[in-house]
């Protein structure tokens, strides 16, 4: 190796550190190309073949990187994402705004003393139209919805071209041994999975039977 | 058996909205005397301050849910018998057999009406 490329090293090393004190992905591969520059011209005059590996190597490092700026991450990070979250929060905000209209006016009506006729029905009235109106709700939550889904099929798409061009499609299996985390672990054990999907979870009737046709003893049986 | 509309019931849930439902159903049903908590913490200290006839709950809450609140509540030598009723939209055979196992006295799938809790609420203390 010689002197300029050594230096070539030192100079990358030091840029990384000044701009972070964490290790990434990028640097990792910014440091293989230049080894890889630095050792092809030194073993280019012993051994033509390795050259050759080293010149693929440094073709894939390339190629690898260029997949990643088709990524587009900062994009996502300062785009897409932070819009979706916002679009949720609206959503939460305009159902919540909603529901307490609705219910306000469906108190109001539970209230109303039905014996005043005149002023019953003008009390009726007067509700259902604020209920008619908060309904509309209804339809910009629709937009709002339609716009994180775009998001996440931008992320899919994106995550998922990298993920074939990069040919990682084989090492997907490795999820299934990742170490459980701390919430996944509470979700396990508190058995917490959430509302389910129409026709998913159990009815009402099923749970009905569930609980008058199951003898404790059968039910011991399931977790012995 | 006649239900006693004057019973003291508890509410726990931690979206404020449908505490709000609930206690509307429960006064249309005739009940008065309706208190609320939003987490199994919370409602196991207001149990033990105060005894509840019902105890209506949800499942998925943060810190303490209400499966953790009802088991709790029957290793509770002096709580141990309040009815429990989970309100909840976990609807998977093993919740229903959890919360069976673990002595839930009637188990509502979230959304509801008001029939289904009268009917629930009445099942229960017809026991």
């Amino acid at each position: 190796m010689t002197k300029i490329d050594i230096q070539q090293l030192i100079d990358f090393l030091e840029e990384s550190r000044e701009k972070s004190s964490e290790v990434t992905l990028t640097h990792v591969m910014g440091l293989a190309e230049v080894m890889t520059g630095s050792m092809g011209e030194i073993i280019e005059h012993v051994e033509p073949e390795v050259t050759m590996e080293l010149a693929e190597i440094g073709a894939e490092i390339a190629r690898m990187k260029a997949e990643i700026s088709k990524l587009r991450v900062a994009d996502m990070r300062d785009n897409h994402i932070p819009e979706a979250g916002r679009e949720l929060d609206a959503i939460v905000s305009s159902t919540e705004e909603a529901t307490h209209t609705i219910m306000a006016a469906a108190e109001a009506i539970m209230a109303a003393d039905p014996d005043d006729t005149q002023a019953y029905q003008n009390t009726v009235n007067d509700q259902v139209m604020e209920i008619f109106q908060a309904c509309a709700f209804q339809d910009i939550t629709g937009q709002r919805i339609s716009k994180v889904v775009g998001t996440l099929n931008t992320i899919d798409e994106r995550v998922s071209n990298f993920v074939e061009r990069l040919r990682l499609k084989q090492e997907a299996h490795a999820d299934q041994n990742a170490e459980e985390t701390e919430d996944e672990r509470r979700k396990r054990e508190l058995i917490l999975h959430g509302p389910q999907h129409a026709g998913e979870g159990v009815s009402q009737d099923e749970i009905d039977a569930l609980l008058n046709d199951v003898k404790q003893d059968e039910i011991d049986k399931l977790f012995a | 058996m006649a239900l006693d509309l004057q019973m003291p019931i508890l509410v726990v849930d931690d979206y404020k909205t449908m505490i709000r439902i609930i206690r509307n159903l429960l006064k249309q049903l005739g009940f008065t005397d309706i208190d609320d908590a939003a987490d199994g913490t919370e409602a196991y200290e207001k149990m033990k301050q105060r005894r509840y006839g019902l105890v209506i709950s949800d499942w998925n809450m943060e810190p303490m849910t209400g499966y953790e609140l009802l088991k709790q509540v029957r290793q509770d030598a002096a709580l141990c018998k309040t009815p429990f009723i989970m309100v909840t939209a976990e609807s998977k055979t093993e919740n229903v057999i959890a919360a069976k196992k673990a002595g839930v006295n009637n188990y509502i799938v979230k959304p509801f009406n008001a029939q289904t809790l009268k009917g629930k609420i009445e099942a229960v203390f017809a026991d």
